[in-house]
């Protein structure tokens, strides 16, 4: 197959599946949610304000109705707007995404550190105590509930080290005195170094343990053990035969981890009171508010997919073998 | 090299990965800093740090849920009447008022030469445009705050200091409907009315900052789920604040609250879990206080006289022998941390009209046993009590006495651990019972009312038995309107429906005799009570904490003044 | 997904040879008894089989009842402590063995026969069969699963029953994708093309020929299968959406995490039930690794392979079906 057609198929088939995503996420809530409004209890709301608020949202057309509807304004970047607030669902998510990301960017790039270099050490002492302990020291952490560990260093970590265990930021640094950039800056990061330690900790076995086995893999191909028998150094082997080869499978699998981890990060934030994308979808979930959720549920679908594709794509980029 | 390029590019994505953390990370950041230093104040002493775990979902009166919304409110909007520390009424903006001999019409005097915090002169014209644009869209728009104008015809500016507001008919409780009215800038608002009123509910005053306020404080600072900032108005015509300022913050859990304010991170933690209280007694830097709190928990039943299923559940002796065999002292000691006292009456422990003549309920399950086995109830071979098969129009088959208990997840308190205490004194006299999380108050409220859209006839048929609290207010009115007919769909959660007692609370709204009023509310507790709509379980206290610095705190003015936030010093 | 087909294709025919390699009969032998690693996993699986089915006779206290102050420290009458009502921790942590294991083989057995049907079917008819088949798992695979799972459980209610079906119809699509290429892989033996010129109809080659071959891959892909769905339930039940009458791993941590078990220095109310996932979690991975290691000699010298690595479900599972 030809490489262009081998992207526009790839690039094709995603946007399939993004408008399949997008009639699944309609059905999903529509058909499941019954009638967000009839919910709705509020302070003295009355009747007649709980029918103005379903007029409003356009629940008492027909379905049909409603899914044009709703492609329509998806088209128009418009998600609706949220039960409970009646604000724009696309403002309730801007905040808690410029939250997450930057914890969840730090969680995985530590995974991947220390993922690679205890997997390339494992590897490097392939059946050595080394690689025994590495191995099942990320075992044990990649067998914990994501939660519980969170609970643990809150317990025993926190305290000790006098890290902040909820929260985005320290509450009134900056409000009505002046912070420097730097001061705010060291007070996010405090805040979100446990959550990303908790996220990282359950994530580097995975990668650990890919990566080990892909160096396994290459180390054992002919050109390593040539190399070997050149007599180059055990360092310049592994570095430059076996990483550099390992990096593909390691680089795609990564890709497709990442749209995962948003979604997987809910735990997390709701552990550490994090105010992210996780901790809003479930509370959400406890308010029924129905197109907050499936707004939310669309984007972390549409992360996968898209993640899905970069895979795709690197993996085309750099293994030969699939373009042929 | 290939190879090359695949190390080049997790490289670059390494590096890629550290920029969006930095960049994120001190975009909003670097942008509030700039912000502060237009404004730039003394020093960080003096202002008052509270952690809560509620948040304000709007600043809108006409839209919002949440109570620490409705506090939010009290702070920045300006209210005719408030409460004082003793729970009297005392004048807010306004400074005296009188009623017209039939007690129809409302003169109340306004404190001259006010003005918002944009400058725009504050007069009762503002109060008169607030209170008629309310009445007229109560239908829709308005509902939520046309609640506490009921009975109002219309509001009149007489002059920039005089406000009459004329009733349809002489009302008992006018002070205490009117204490929850925010008058609103009429010169910002007016706009959103439009043709039908709807853009007074979609307006969000909180992302328009600094709110217009005409209250003790103004907002320059709003974070739904993180920090708002209260600054002192300058020209406020009350008591100024007593703190340089107040930051509210959010927690999504009261571990956290708890852990900052021993920090010092917080000042004052507006609501200490029962279960750390203890816990946060024995820190050294803390005070503790708890005062009577106006919320009691129930058993709720569903009270629909014509609900299709379980109708042994309608029957009073029936519910009075369950509510016999639930241990309230262990719930108190479990749930409240000793934290609670026992209540009977609907109304609850913080009304003064409280009616002291009911029950007490006992706890003896022996006798429990005893009464429900006189009802004919008996046991099958597993222990379950049987119900025999009835006849007649609202007929049901023998069935084993086993039903669902509706609870929802957003109580303060544990509801699990109060579930099961009840589910085991039910075990006790041969009932069994299962727990349905409902989800939020909004979810769980909709399996008790069922469809409500739908037909009347199939509303509050979805449910026997719920687990709930209800937060009470001084004046009894609203407790005890939520077992009224009219309020199905909108508070009720009983599906209780009750021509004679519906017509006792049409007459204590009427009613302005005190004396004659107490009596009739008296006789409605004791209706609620005997029906057992609700097995009244318990009154819990209302538990805050505060840095040992502060002092002048009124915790039981929580959404009742605007001392509340402006009282606290640090001394 | 598609793009490690190649791969995932590679190690599928390797998985194959080695499925045809060892005799079935010999396999556990072979595979499970005589590898260190294995024969640890069981055993600790064995003790927690012990617990949970004998839990009743075993339990100090009944872990329903308030046996003791709240939160009382460990002592000699209450080994583990007590939890926020009172109850037995010890009690409490033997009870929810028996929910968490239950949940997760049943859950697993759901994904199993979803998975193991339609990899069957696919496999088997090929064509639009398999297209149709192929294409409605590569949408289920995009859907992120914990968001899903919560959606599902908040949505359908908290019965035990829900979250048994919830978690299997989530996870069959690893299962449905890997049986898929075994199943292609079998059709092509020469004994089943003779079988089918024999006359034999679909069925019975089906259940005769190939479903003995798949099965100890089948079996390997539920055991793994079993770590999803325990760390399911625990996150289901943590973020409050669980059963809440029965007693889990998954709603101890929850307990402990309502309770204020950390104001209160209650550190043997969070410990144990955590402790108690990761030993059994371990253990699960270990003994489905050992018999995958088996089924494909290959795989003992570090060949890549992807499903092993896609175990956990929250965190960066690694969906390449």
């Amino acid at each position: 197959m030809r490489g262009s057609d081998y992207i526009v198929r790839r690039v094709l088939y995603a946007l399939v599946t993004v408008f399949v995503a997008v009639s699944l996420n309609f059905v999903l809530f529509r058909a499941l949610s019954g009638d967000a409004v009839t919910a709705l209890r509020c302070k003295q709301c009355s009747k007649a304000f709980k029918e103005a608020q379903r007029r409003d949202l356009g629940l008492d057309e027909p379905l049909w109705v409603q899914y044009k509807l709703y492609l329509g304004n998806l088209a128009r970047f418009d998600l609706g707007n949220s039960v409970p607030s009646e604000k724009p669902v696309r403002g309730e998510l801007i905040e808690p995404i410029k939250n997450s990301l930057p914890m969840v960017a730090l969680g995985t790039l530590f995974a991947i550190v220390v993922g690679i270099a205890v997997g390339v050490i494992a590897a490097w002492r392939r059946g050595t105590a080394v690689d025994k302990g590495g191995l099942y020291t990320a075992l044990a952490f990649y067998s914990m509930p994501t939660q519980w560990l969170g609970l643990m260093l809150v317990f025993f970590v926190a305290g000790a080290v006098g890290l902040p265990t909820s929260g985005i930021k320290t509450a009134t640094l900056g409000l009505f005195t002046d912070a420097s950039t730097w001061e705010l800056f060291v007070d996010r990061l405090r805040h979100m170094i446990l959550p990303a330690l908790t996220l990282g900790l359950v994530l580097y076995g995975d990668y650990a343990l890919i990566v080990r086995s892909a160096m396994l893999e290459t180390l054992g191909e002919d050109y390593v053990l040539t190399a070997r028998a050149k007599g180059l150094k055990n360092r310049t082997v592994v570095v430059k035969h076996g990483l550099r080869n390992a990096m593909l499978p390691i680089i795609t699998l990564v890709a497709l981890s990442l749209g995962f981890i948003i979604g997987g990060a809910i735990t997390v934030e709701y552990v550490f009171s994090y105010p992210g994308l996780g901790l809003l979808t479930v509370e959400s979930i406890d308010k029924r508010d129905f197109p907050l959720l499936q707004a939310i549920f669309l984007l972390l679908t549409l992360s996968v997919i898209f993640f899905n594709l970069l895979a795709d794509l690197l993996y085309f980029r750099f293994d030969p073998r699939v373009r042929t | 090299m290939r190879t090359r390029n695949v190390v080049g590019t997790i490289a670059a994505f390494a590096v890629l990965t550290a920029v969006v953390a930095v960049l994120v990370g001190t975009g909003t950041a670097g942008a509030r800093t700039a912000k502060k230093e237009s404004t730039g104040s003394a020093s960080s002493s003096g202002v008052l740090r509270i952690g809560t775990v509620n948040y304000i979902d709007s600043l809108n009166p006409f839209n919002y849920i949440e109570s620490q919304a409705y506090n939010s409110m009290m702070m920045i909007y300006p209210q005719l009447v408030q409460y004082s520390p003793g729970y009297k009424f005392q004048g807010d903006w306004a400074s005296s008022w009188k009623v017209s001999a039939k007690g129809k019409n409302w003169t109340f005097k306004l404190r001259p030469n006010t003005t918002w915090s944009d400058g725009q002169p504050m007069t009762a014209a503002d109060a008169a445009w607030t209170i008629n644009t309310t009445v007229k869209y109560k239908n829709d728009a308005t509902a939520v705050v046309a609640a506490s104008l009921a009975h109002v015809k219309k509001a009149i500016a007489v002059n920039p200091t005089t406000l009459v507001i004329q009733y349809e008919a002489p009302v008992g409780n006018v002070l205490a409907q009117l204490e929850q009215l925010f008058i609103l800038p009429q010169h910002v608002w007016q706009k959103y009315v439009g043709t039908n009123g709807k853009g007074l509910k979609t307006f969000h005053p909180e992302l328009h900052l600094p709110i217009v306020s005409g209250g003790a404080y103004t907002i320059e600072q709003y974070e739904k789920k993180g920090t708002t900032a209260f600054k002192p108005a300058p020209n406020f015509y009350g008591p100024k604040s007593n703190s340089q300022g107040i930051a509210l913050t959010y927690y999504t859990n009261s571990d956290a609250v708890i852990a900052d304010l021993k920090a010092g991170q917080i000042d004052w933690a507006d609501q200490v879990p029962f279960k750390a209280v203890n816990a946060v007694k024995k820190a050294k830097n803390v005070v503790v206080t708890t005062i009577p709190g106006s919320e009691t928990t129930n058993i709720t039943w569903n009270s629909n006289p014509v609900k299709p299923k379980n109708r042994e559940l309608l029957n009073p002796a029936l519910k009075r022998a369950l509510s016999m065999c639930v241990d309230r002292d262990q719930i108190i000691d479990v749930v409240f941390a000793g934290y609670a006292s026992k209540v009977e009456s609907i109304v609850g422990h913080i009304s003064p009209l409280e009616n002291p003549r009911l029950g007490p309920t006992r706890y003896d399950c022996g006798a429990a046993n005893r009464m429900l086995d006189q009802l004919g109830l008996k046991r099958g071979s597993n222990g379950i009590r049987v119900v025999a098969a009835t006849t007649g129009k609202y007929a049901q088959s023998e069935h084993p006495m086993t039903y669902e208990i509706v609870t929802p997840t957003s109580t303060d308190f544990n509801m699990d651990r109060s579930f099961a205490i009840v589910k085991a004194g039910f075990a006790k006299l041969g009932v069994k019972v299962t727990q349905k999380v409902g989800g939020d108050a909004t979810a769980s409220y909709a399996i008790e009312t069922g469809n409500c859209s739908g037909p009347v006839a199939k509303q509050y048929t979805g449910f026997d038995i719920a687990m709930w609290d209800w937060v009470g207010y001084l004046d009894p009115d609203f407790m005890l309107s939520v077992v009224t007919k009219a309020q199905w769909c909108s508070w009720s959660d009983t599906g209780a429906n009750n021509p004679a007692y519906d017509k006792l609370y049409n007459l204590q709204g009427v009613t302005v005799n005190p004396v004659f009023r107490k009596a009739i509310v008296y006789k409605m507790q004791k209706i609620v009570y005997d029906n057992f709509y609700y097995t009244q379980l318990t009154n819990h206290e209302a538990i805050d904490a505060h840095a040992k610095g502060w002092t002048n705190f009124h915790p039981e003015l929580n959404g009742y003044s605007k001392l509340y936030y402006t009282s606290p010093r640090q001394s | 997904m598609s793009l490690i087909e190649p791969l995932q294709n590679a190690s599928e025919d390797a998985l194959a040879e080695g499925v045809q390699a060892s005799s079935r009969r010999g396999f556990v032998r072979a595979n499970l008894l005589g590898n260190k690693q294995a024969i640890f996993g069981l055993a600790v699986l064995a003790v927690f089989l012990f617990l949970a089915v004998f839990g009743p006779w075993i339990e100090p206290y009944d872990p329903l009842a308030k046996t003791g102050p709240v939160y009382a420290p460990p002592s000699s009458a209450h080994w583990l402590g007590t939890d926020d009502f009172g109850a037995d921790m010890l009690s409490l942590v033997i009870a929810g063995s028996r929910v968490s294991l239950g949940v997760g083989f049943f859950a697993a057995v759901v994904a199993m026969v979803i998975g193991g049907s339609v990899g069957v079917l696919s496999g088997f008819f090929g064509g639009k069969t398999d297209t149709f088949l192929m294409r409605i798992t590569d949408y289920v695979l995009v859907i992120p699963d914990i968001p899903l799972m919560i959606i599902a459980a908040a949505l359908f209610g908290r019965s035990l029953t829900n979250i048994i079906i919830i978690i299997g119809i989530i996870y069959w699509t690893s299962t449905a994708r890997l049986i898929r290429a075994q199943v292609i892989a079998v059709r092509e033996r020469v004994y089943v093309k003779r079988a089918r010129a024999l006359g034999a109809g679909n069925s019975r080659i089906v259940f005769k020929h190939v479903l003995p071959q798949v099965a100890p891959l089948l079996i390997a892909n539920t055991v793994l299968m079993v770590a999803v769905a325990i760390f399911a339930e625990t996150y289901i039940t943590f973020l409050g959406l669980g059963d809440p009458s029965t007693i889990s791993w998954g709603r101890l941590i929850e307990n402990a995490f309502n309770g204020e078990a950390t104001i209160n220095n209650a550190w043997w109310a969070i410990a144990p039930p955590g402790i108690c996932v990761t030993i059994v979690i371990l253990a699960l991975t270990m003994v489905g690794q050992s018999v995958e290691d088996g089924l494909n000699p290959r795989l003992k010298v570090g060949h890549l392979s992807v499903r092993r690595f896609r175990l956990r479900p929250l965190n960066g599972k690694l969906n390449s079906g």
